[in-house]
């Protein structure tokens, strides 16, 4: 069989640094480590520009340069023959190596040296294997193309999008391996994600956001592309630092209406995927293990097929019309009231909702709740459709991106969570009822303070 | 050659001690084209008046770096410990192959003893770096040059730096 770069990429995670040898001009060879080569496809690879060094230099002067790397497990050494392309100081490429550099800084002792100056891009020349003893490669715990084949069947099963998101993180959980997962969706006008469904926490955290640009979620999301860490590192950890940058903002007093975000409190490994259609972003499916080197190349790609599969059955969820009742539904009656009527503040300002003194949620799913107990209220109302939400003027769904389903995915989980006496159900395709255990008494307030 | 004409060393007594130690070595060359090469080395001896420096591949995996060698002499070897990234690197125009001596396979294995006992910091199993370092003692050829320029090339603002002294004479 033909060696291809392709069939060791092992060699490319990171675990052990590489060896680059380059050339001056004049003829003086030079031999240094290199932190990260990374796999870009079959004929590309990408290594580390950190330092103005010698080999920096020659490379600028002299493009071809021969690496060496040992393979994990096997120690086989390979030499590959390369030839200097260009040099990409952002973007895709650039944020994949910059978070995978930093998990290797973290790991070495090195964070605060390695920095990344760029990616420098290398075709191809050849790729040889040195002679010598090799150790029998480890067997693989998991098949990865029969894992993604049970996965993608799960989802062709799923009738609506609660289904689909459920069934996704299932089936990572129940053939891939992987126990701490999270599907974000993409608030495109808030430059937001936030979490709808999420498996192997103590806490949901359904409702959390995350900012464009934030962490490993927020790169991924931004550049729309796969980023993975191998190793652990603070440059990328959540929690704490959202928090204090909301305090230093001036935004103390709106703490009470952040949900933490549930992420494993020491990630060994990380795996972030864009759920895209086009240049469109719908989301984040995002992956963790508290063991380090847990995700490589094929676990990426495992994730990035199954995202391209997501996506399409999200899209073609959003594209299929509501079903358009005819109104019949019977004239729902109020629900008699038991004890004291529950109390629900509402914030316009921000479209958050509290019941009692619990916050319950905020922006677009905050704006469905308060017509919802507003129509309950007024006429005892308890049946809607997904259709009249749409063409509500009070919501103002942001039309190019209406994910209208997954915030009442997003609402009626913080409810559950949050609530005993308020729930949402289901009732048929595009219908749904809000179920209230006594009366209610919304009270709208104006102005930001709470 | 005069002893007049003996380029001074560029090594202190220090520098000796951590290049024999036990560390990482590998090697780079360059042919006609100037296209490097590079390969593993397994150990390294230095001589007494820290002039001459000769290191150990084998073959066939630096059949090619032998190559290179035989035509231009022109030769890069870096020497890293890997539980401190302490790095040099070592510059020589005259690099040749030399005859081995008899107690040379003793070095090899004192050498893969001491790189497995540092590579075991980072939780390396010392089957793995036997592997990795797996050779047939009676390939293996001692390559001497004459380290004309050094450098510190440990990661951070220093490296690049010609190498200073150790305070070691």
């Amino acid at each position: 069989m033909t060696l291809t770069i392709d069939s060791i990429r092992d060699c490319f995670d990171g675990a052990i640094p590489g060896l680059i040898a380059t050339c001056s001009a004049d003829g003086v060879p030079n031999v240094s480590y290199v932190s990260e080569v990374h796999y870009m496809d079959s004929e590309h690879l990408a290594l580390t520009f950190q330092f103005f060094s010698k080999t920096r230099e020659n490379v600028l002067a002299n493009p071809f340069v021969t690496v060496m790397l040992l393979q994990p497990h096997t120690a086989a050494k390979f030499r590959i023959a390369l030839r200097y392309l260009r040099t990409e100081t952002e973007g895709p490429l650039f944020e994949r190596m910059k978070a995978k550099l930093a998990g290797i800084a973290s790991h070495s002792g090195m964070s605060g040296v390695f920095v990344l100056r760029g990616a420098d891009v290398y075709r191809v020349l050849s790729l040889e294997r040195v002679p010598g003893r090799t150790l029998p490669p480890p067997p693989s715990a998991i098949n990865m193309l029969s894992a993604l084949r049970a996965c993608t069947q799960g989802l062709a099963n799923a009738a609506d999008l609660d289904q689909l998101i459920d069934q996704t993180l299932t089936s990572l959980e129940r053939h891939c391996d992987v126990h701490h997962s999270m599907l974000l969706m993409f608030d495109e006008p808030g430059k937001r994600l936030y979490t709808v469904a999420s498996r192997g926490y103590e806490v949901s955290g359904v409702g959390s956001e995350i900012a464009m640009g934030d962490g490993i979620v927020g790169v991924c999301a931004r550049e729309r592309t796969p980023i993975r860490l191998t190793h652990t590192t603070s440059d990328y950890v959540y929690g704490r630092a959202i928090r204090e940058s909301a305090a230093q903002a001036g935004f103390a007093d709106r703490l009470e209406t952040e949900i933490p975000f549930p992420g494993l409190a020491a990630p060994g490994s990380q795996l972030a995927v864009p759920l895209t259609l086009g240049s469109r972003l719908l989301g984040v499916l995002f992956a963790e293990s508290p063991e380090e080197m847990r995700f490589g190349y094929d676990d990426e790609d495992l994730l990035a097929a199954l995202a391209a599969q997501l996506s399409m059955a999200i899209h073609i969820l959003q594209s299929s019309p509501d079903v358009h009742e005819e109104r019949a539904a019977p004239l729902p009656r109020r629900a008699p009231a038991g004890g004291p009527a529950i109390p629900i503040r509402y914030y316009p300002a921000d479209h958050s909702i509290f019941i009692g003194e619990n916050y319950l949620i905020k922006g677009v799913a905050g704006a469905i709740f308060w017509k919802l107990v507003r129509d309950y209220e007024r006429e005892g109302r308890t049946e809607f459709s997904n259709r009249e939400l749409r063409l509500d003027p009070s919501i103002r769904l942001p039309d190019i991106a209406d994910n209208l389903e997954a915030r009442l995915i997003l609402l009626t989980r913080r409810l559950a969570e949050r609530s005993s006496d308020l729930g949402i159900e289901k009732t048929g395709r595009g219908r749904f009822r809000l179920r209230v255990a006594g009366a209610v008494k919304p009270v709208e307030i104006a102005g930001n303070v709470r | 050659m005069s002893q007049s004409s003996q380029p001074a060393p560029v090594l202190d007594a220090g520098h000796v001690a951590f290049m024999t130690s036990g560390v990482s070595i590998n090697v780079a060359a360059r042919d006609a084209h100037n296209i490097p090469t590079l390969t593993r080395a397994l150990g390294c001896r230095v001589s007494a008046d820290r002039c001459t420096v000769t290191i150990f591949v084998a073959v066939p995996d630096a059949a090619r770096l032998l190559d290179n060698l035989r035509i231009n002499g022109a030769i890069a070897v870096v020497f890293s410990q890997p539980s401190t990234h302490h790095t040099i690197q070592l510059k020589g125009a005259d690099a040749r192959v030399v005859a081995r001596e008899p107690d040379d396979p003793a070095l090899f294995e004192n050498f893969i003893v001491a790189l497995a006992a540092d590579l075991a910091h980072y939780g390396w199993m010392d089957s793995y770096v036997r592997t990795m370092l797996s050779h047939d003692d009676e390939n293996i050829v001692g390559v001497a040059f004459t380290p004309y320029a050094a450098f510190n090339q440990t990661p951070g603002p220093a490296a690049g730096a010609p190498l200073a002294s150790t305070g070691t004479p």
